[in-house]
């Protein structure tokens, strides 16, 4: 393995690290205070394309150095994105099998991502009319196949599994830390698992206290894929409200238009959960006026075409002879 | 039990798994996607389909006495069984196989709390993807008794207010008529709205943050304090399809012992596509 010559053995190698970070890449043009930079953690330069390849493939060398795969028992999953392409096209790298169990509300494009990633595909209704705090239908359709078919399936449990968030307190804090050289004052991230914001914030206020730990929600009734809303964290066992200073509710068709902004003058392709970090960011640089700021990009546009379509007025005008 | 008024059709997850191979007791899942019965079910249920064997699969209605009893009969479950059902979407539809159980005069019928989510998170609950093996009865039912069930000229009839409780258990975005139905749902109406004189009191206000059912106590504050239910009153409880209805009403005739509650099963989508039927928004 040579990150300088960037020749690897392994498609793996390739996993960030302290010594192999996700770039840091400051905006030029949409950040109005130069007294506060804002640099964009690239998480899309990941292997697998997202964020969730760290905390992907900490579940898995978890179950597989406990001795839980294999001898035909491979993995379930509640999963309609980054997570499950991530764990697909590692598993299936390994030689095991991932069953994704997905909400029928997922694009289609999402669900045959996921296939070409290797997944095994299991579609659930749509929950219907749901009380508060009472979990998603996917989420219980998986737990259900870990508990009956043991045998068959272990799950990762990425909502619960506290090696989602140590991934992040040991990869994305360390890299923040050494590629800022300590000089973070505000770090900006989405919830969704949790597990980045749990993982990085914990890391980065053992070596500074005072780091701000910003994050950005989008309104109720969003429909940004993999992020939640406050009012939907109720899945989420990686949650600790004790390290984040600020929740910051966005209006989510800024999502979108902020994406558009960050692909059309900065050169930065961010889907929609970028656009939503970096929507807040800005309110946060007119606020304190003052800092250095660590935008967290899950991941590009690449996969949001149709959810832009939705949200950007005339965008696909012209697109047909 | 939480001092319900018929707290024997109710019983606790633990007493389920103590009784779980006793002779005279038999469990059904009734879901509405039985993908999840399919994947995993407590061990010795029978998993019904709601939409496509408590459905006359012809004409909108209930299954037939015939059909109920063929159901049952390839169940292997007799008339002096005592059936637990439970399910998915927090009971509704195990609730709505309560009522038709009910319908068609079934003794003992009791409802699981909390349904497959409670079983599902305790530890100590087994499940299986494996079906029990079968051995099919005879099932002779009694009924149909109409008198748990209210149809539409009944609902035309009736003044909501003066003479009888009309409860509107969906989501308050349903009842103001914002929405005509969840988000995705194929079974919709003409219009959106409420039946005038309803009291919106949304099913999930009867359970608590792990689905189980509110103390009686907590259920009279609810139904009767805040809301006005008048439990003096005749009760007609509906939502869109006639699902969430039965949750509520199972609440409002077993754990709160109101005398007369009706479930109309129609339920939104017939009335809100009534040419001419008054509907309120707001």
């Amino acid at each position: 393995m040579n990150h300088q010559t960037k020749v690897y053995e392994s498609i793996f190698e390739m996993l960030p690290s302290e010594e192999n970070p996700t770039p840091l890449v400051r905006l030029s043009k949409l950040n109005p205070r130069a007294e506060f930079p804002l640099y964009a953690k690239l998480e899309w330069m990941n292997p697998f394309g997202s964020v969730k390849d760290r905390a992907a493939w900490a579940l898995l060398r978890d179950l597989e150095s406990r001795g839980e795969l294999g001898n035909g028992r491979g993995l379930v999953e509640p999963t309609s994105g980054n997570t499950g392409i991530s764990l697909a096209a590692m598993a299936r790298a390994r030689g095991h099998r991932l069953l994704a169990v997905v909400p029928n509300k997922v694009p289609l494009e999402k669900k045959v991502l996921l296939k070409i990633a290797g997944a095994d595909l299991e579609v659930v209704s749509d929950e219907l009319c749901p009380a508060p705090g009472l979990g998603d239908g996917s989420i219980n359709l998986a737990k259900t196949h870990a508990k009956a078919s043991a045998k068959k399936y272990a799950m990762p449990n990425q909502y619960e599994n506290t090696k989602n968030w140590e991934a992040h307190y040991e990869t994305t804090g360390p890299e923040i830390w050494r590629q800022t050289e300590g000089k973070i004052t505000h770090l900006f991230v989405t919830l969704g698992t949790c597990g980045t914001v749990t993982g990085t914030a914990k890391f980065l206020r053992e070596k500074m206290p005072e780091v701000k730990v910003i994050a950005i929600q989008p309104t109720e009734g969003h429909d940004v894929p993999g992020l939640r809303n406050v009012s939907q964290l109720g899945v989420s066992k990686l949650f600790d409200a004790s390290l984040v200073d600020d929740i910051l509710e966005v209006d989510f068709q800024l999502a979108y238009t902020r994406a558009m902004d960050l692909c059309q003058n900065e050169g930065l392709l961010a889907g929609p959960s970028s656009g939503l970090v970096f929507s807040g960011a800005l309110e946060i640089v007119a606020r304190d006026r003052q800092g250095f700021g660590v935008m967290i990009f899950p991941d590009n546009i690449f996969k949001y075409t149709s959810n832009m379509i939705k949200h950007i007025p005339g965008l696909d005008s012209g697109t047909q002879p | 039990m939480a001092n319900y008024s018929h707290p024997e059709v109710l019983v606790e997850t633990d007493w389920v798994k103590q009784n779980l191979h006793k002779p005279g007791i038999r469990l059904v899942e009734i879901d509405v996607d039985t993908k999840s019965y399919d994947a995993g079910h407590i061990p010795g249920a029978v998993g019904f389909n709601w939409q496509t064997q408590l459905q006359d699969q012809v004409r909108r209605d209930i299954i037939s006495k015939e059909a109920f009893e063929k159901l049952l009969g390839d169940a292997g479950i007799s008339p002096d069984h005592t059936v637990i059902l439970y399910g998915d979407n927090n009971n509704w539809f195990a609730a709505y196989g309560f009522w038709l159980f009910k319908i068609y005069g079934h003794k003992d019928v009791r409802l699981m709390n909390g349904g497959r989510i409670k079983w599902l998170n305790e530890s100590d609950k087994e499940l299986t993807a494996e079906r029990p093996k079968i051995v099919p009865t005879q099932y002779r039912a009694s009924g149909p008794d109409l008198s748990l069930r209210a149809l539409l000229p009944e609902v035309l009839r009736r003044q909501p207010g003066q003479t009888c409780n009309l409860v509107d258990v969906r989501s308050p975005d349903e009842f103001t008529g914002k929405v005509i139905a969840p988000p995705g749902m194929t079974e919709t109406a003409q219009r959106g709205g409420h039946i005038p004189g309803a009291k919106s009191v949304p099913w999930s206000t009867a359970v608590g943050s792990d689905g189980t059912f509110k103390s009686a106590d907590e259920l009279q504050k609810i139904y009767f304090q805040e809301k006005g239910v008048d439990p003096m009153k005749d009760t007609v409880a509906y939502c869109r399809i006639g699902e969430r209805s039965s949750h509520t009403w199972f609440v409002l005739k077993y754990l709160l012992g109101l005398n007369n509650v009706k479930n109309y099963d129609g339920s939104w989508t017939e009335y809100g596509s009534i040419v001419g039927a008054p509907i309120e928004k707001n």
